[in-house]
């Protein structure tokens, strides 16, 4: 009955995963106990330990298990060079796809006003206190396109011209691959309001 | 049920599920309404989440039933209204008005030109508190909550510019007396501009209209702070 039970548990808890449902749980849960005993122990070991000792980076917020990130911590990265993101996935993505040799601030979100999320909520006292300390020549936004987008972005540029650091945007535009004329309007228009030089 | 098409704006969004976004419209013929957006947020899914925003016109197709519809097609009617800063942010104040004061599914067609107007007025830049207010009448007009401002409401008796006057809930406006704290007093010469759709003339009728607007939506807010205003004080208050 209790063996019952917990095996109900695993099936339930494996929901918790994005895009898995109550099918897909079932045969994760049968798939770990039939036939890979040592993948689920070694998963659920570093689950567990994952979600005790990941926190914040206190300087960059992103997701790390020290007090500082690999990144803020790497003595070669320009400090002059800020990249402020949405999500610490965002920081990976960058790092993974580009030479971008700065930093980086995570955000964790955007403003969200009917939300309620504010200023606070993402830190951004924290952001301004590391551009009053001085040293950050350039703010790069790489933050997402949409309204609230665009107020965080602009919240973010008025701290940092406050500081009187310059302050840049990842450009915005046509996908590599994609057709134009499958584009929607906003993008395009976007896209046509940035060319430049050829 | 088949699928209705209608113009209409998001006022809000929030993710939903893994791909999908959960938006609430204020639609021509509807009123304000929430729908499912199913895998709007895919790559592949053709531009759509970057449709599905505030001030974005839209041309949409509701199919389903329930209370939750599902958004079968969306196109763009026009470009966005482009509201950058302040006014941005009285956009986003706007929307919030919309979805605490308006019930589900109760059409307010004439409201929702108000709306727009409001939203072009933001756009186009210059003064916004006037744009406010005025959406603000309009909103408790169109709710059955508006209010004559050029009269005092229980004796009838027609403003005097030179007077002061005070909103009650449920009373509506009066004379001010010598008890009335002067803060929330109101000069007949404001409710007159009000009611004629002028401009405020000075910094004063300006603080006196934002504080008896104030009052009149109070009572139908409730209890809950408005999360814009609250966004706004944060903003600006500490900068100027
Ligand atoms: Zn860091």
């Amino acid at each position: 009955m209790s063996e019952r039970a917990l095996l109900d548990q695993l099936v339930d808890a494996l929901r918790c995963l994005p895009g898995v449902g109550p099918k897909s749980a079932q045969r994760i849960a049968f798939h770990l106990l039939e036939r890979d005993r040592a993948g689920g122990e070694r998963l659920a070991r570093v689950m567990a330990e994952a979600m005790t000792r990941i926190g914040r980076c206190e300087r960059c917020r992103t997701l790390t298990e020290r007090a500082r990130c690999a990144i803020c911590a790497d003595p070669s990265r320009d400090t002059g060079l800020l990249c402020v993101v949405e999500q610490p996935s965002e920081v990976v993505a960058i790092e993974q796809a580009t030479d971008f040799g700065g930093r980086y601030f995570v955000l964790g979100g955007r403003l969200s006003p009917l939300d309620g999320i504010g200023p606070a909520e993402l830190g951004l006292d924290r952001l301004e206190a590391l551009l009053a300390e001085g040293g950050v020549r350039e703010l790069v936004l790489a933050i997402s396109p949409t309204v609230e987008g665009g107020a965080t972005a602009q919240y973010v540029a008025e701290l940092a011209a406050a500081q009187g650091v310059a302050v840049t945007r990842i450009a915005q535009g046509v996908p590599l691959g994609g057709d134009l004329d499958a584009l929607d309007s906003g993008t395009l228009a976007l896209a046509l309001a940035g060319r430049r030089a050829f | 049920m088949g699928a209705s098409a209608c113009h209409g704006f998001v006022l809000h969004r929030h993710d939903y599920r893994d791909t999908s976004l959960l938006v609430e419209l204020f639609c021509v013929g509807r009123g304000r309404l929430p729908a499912v957006a199913r895998g709007a947020r895919r790559a592949r899914a053709g531009g759509r989440a970057a449709l599905l925003q505030p001030f974005q016109p839209l041309w949409l197709e509701l199919g389903g039933r329930g209370e939750v519809r599902t958004l079968t097609r969306v196109e763009a009617v026009g470009r966005p209204y482009a509201l950058a800063g302040r006014a941005l942010l009285c956009g986003f104040y706007v929307n919030e008005l919309l979805l605490r004061l308006l019930g589900r599914e109760d059409p307010h067609d004439a409201l929702l030109d108000d709306y727009q107007v409001a939203l072009a007025a933001l756009a186009a830049g210059g003064d916004l508190e006037p744009v406010l207010r005025r959406f603000e009448l309009r909103l408790l007009d169109a709710l059955g909550y508006g209010l004559a401002l050029a009269v005092e409401t229980a004796t009838g008796r027609p403003v005097r510019a030179t007077a002061d006057y005070v909103f009650e809930p449920e009373q509506g406006l009066r004379a001010a007396t010598a008890t009335d704290d002067p803060r929330a007093c109101c000069r007949g010469v404001t409710l007159l501009a009000l009611a004629a759709d002028a401009k405020p003339v000075d910094a004063e009728q300006r603080r006196e209209a934002r504080v008896l607007l104030r009052a009149m939506l109070a009572p139908h807010l409730g209890d809950r702070p408005l999360r814009t205003r609250a966004l706004f004080q944060q903003w600006y208050g500490r900068r100027g």
